[in-house]
């Protein structure tokens, strides 16, 4: 095969997995609003809002994004943390379309999802969230 | 008022970057396959195929593969090197990480080179070429951006219903 051809298809190759990543970062640490529900048995009882962290048994990620949603619900005494194994909720994760783990739901205590937080966030971005789900009124997502 | 989790309070892990320094070494190698690939006609009978050089370094990736998806990511070759050579020269990691999503990614890198050395063998053409274009693009997101396979294509398994609990 002409070896420029190779050349190329190397060049390409290297060049589309490199979009793919930066589009893949770019997705990552995002959040979105949400309008779903989910159980209140998931949410912790005594907290304005749970971090209901959705991890699974061999993500990198989940790991670091646990020791934030901690570190912020020790802080806090309105916020909860739980976290979850997907493989146990297959149907919770057919419900919520989730992608990908780990996806932390920010769940007031009516079991409504006010928003999303995908791939592991900064804690401020997580701050942010739960700030905005605070000041927007109950039904309303932000 | 953080409440204890089920996968909280794993003692120790690994340094992150051993097993992104490990997929940047398997990028290149998995490159290497596929340019050679390229270069070199299909073999007309099994034994031409499977000593063909792009076969032989795919091959070895395979035996590194199974060596990590086996023995653990924490017990392969480049995490030895890896000790040796470069994280000496580094800071500590700010985080450790669970063995059980590298070596996880090990598993699918493990598929995906051995289906298409298999299908090699049986004379598919460019089963080669693009097997370790496949496995070159999870392995070089991993060692580029630490992108994480466990994290994405375990949920989609659960999904599918290949993993999980079955509740319905």
């Amino acid at each position: 095969m002409d070896p420029l051809f190779i050349v190329g298809t190397l060049v390409a190759l290297v060049a589309v997995s490199t979009l793919l990543g930066v589009v893949v970062r770019a997705r990552t640490g995002r959040v979105r609003s949400d309008g779903q529900n989910v159980d209140t048995a998931l949410t912790d009882p005594q907290a304005e809002f749970t971090l209901l962290q959705l991890s699974s048994p061999v993500c990198s990620a989940c790991a670091a994004m646990r020791r934030i949603s901690g570190q912020i619900a020790s802080a806090d005494a309105g916020v909860g943390h739980r976290e979850i194994d997907v493989t146990e909720h297959p149907e919770l994760v057919r419900d919520l379309g989730v992608l990908s783990t780990p996806t932390t739901l920010i769940v007031d205590r009516d079991g409504r999802v006010r928003s999303r937080i995908i791939g592991a966030a900064a804690a401020a971005t997580v701050r942010d969230s739960l700030a905005d789900a605070r000041r927007s009124p109950v039904g309303a997502v932000a | 008022m953080s409440a204890a989790s089920p996968a909280a309070g794993r003692p120790t892990g690994i340094d992150p970057r051993g097993p992104r320094f490990g997929a940047s070494i398997t990028s290149v190698l998995l490159l290497v396959v596929i340019g050679v690939g390229l270069a070199t006609p299909l073999g007309t009978t099994i034994g031409e195929r499977a000593t063909e050089p792009a076969a032989l370094l795919q091959l070895l990736l395979v035996a590194l593969f199974a060596w990590g998806a086996f023995a653990g990511i924490a017990r392969h070759p480049y995490g030895a090197l890896f000790k040796a050579l470069v994280a000496a020269r580094l800071s500590p990691p700010r985080d450790r990480e669970d063995p059980a999503a590298p070596t996880f990614a090990q598993g699918v890198g493990l598929l995906v080179t051995g289906t298409g050395l298999a299908l090699h063998l049986a004379g598919v053409p460019y089963a080669l070429v693009i097997s370790a274009s496949a496995a070159f693009v999870a392995a070089f997101l991993n060692a580029a951006f630490a992108y994480c396979l466990g994290c994405q294509l375990y949920v989609l398994l659960v999904r599918a219903g290949v993993l999980g609990r079955r509740t319905a």
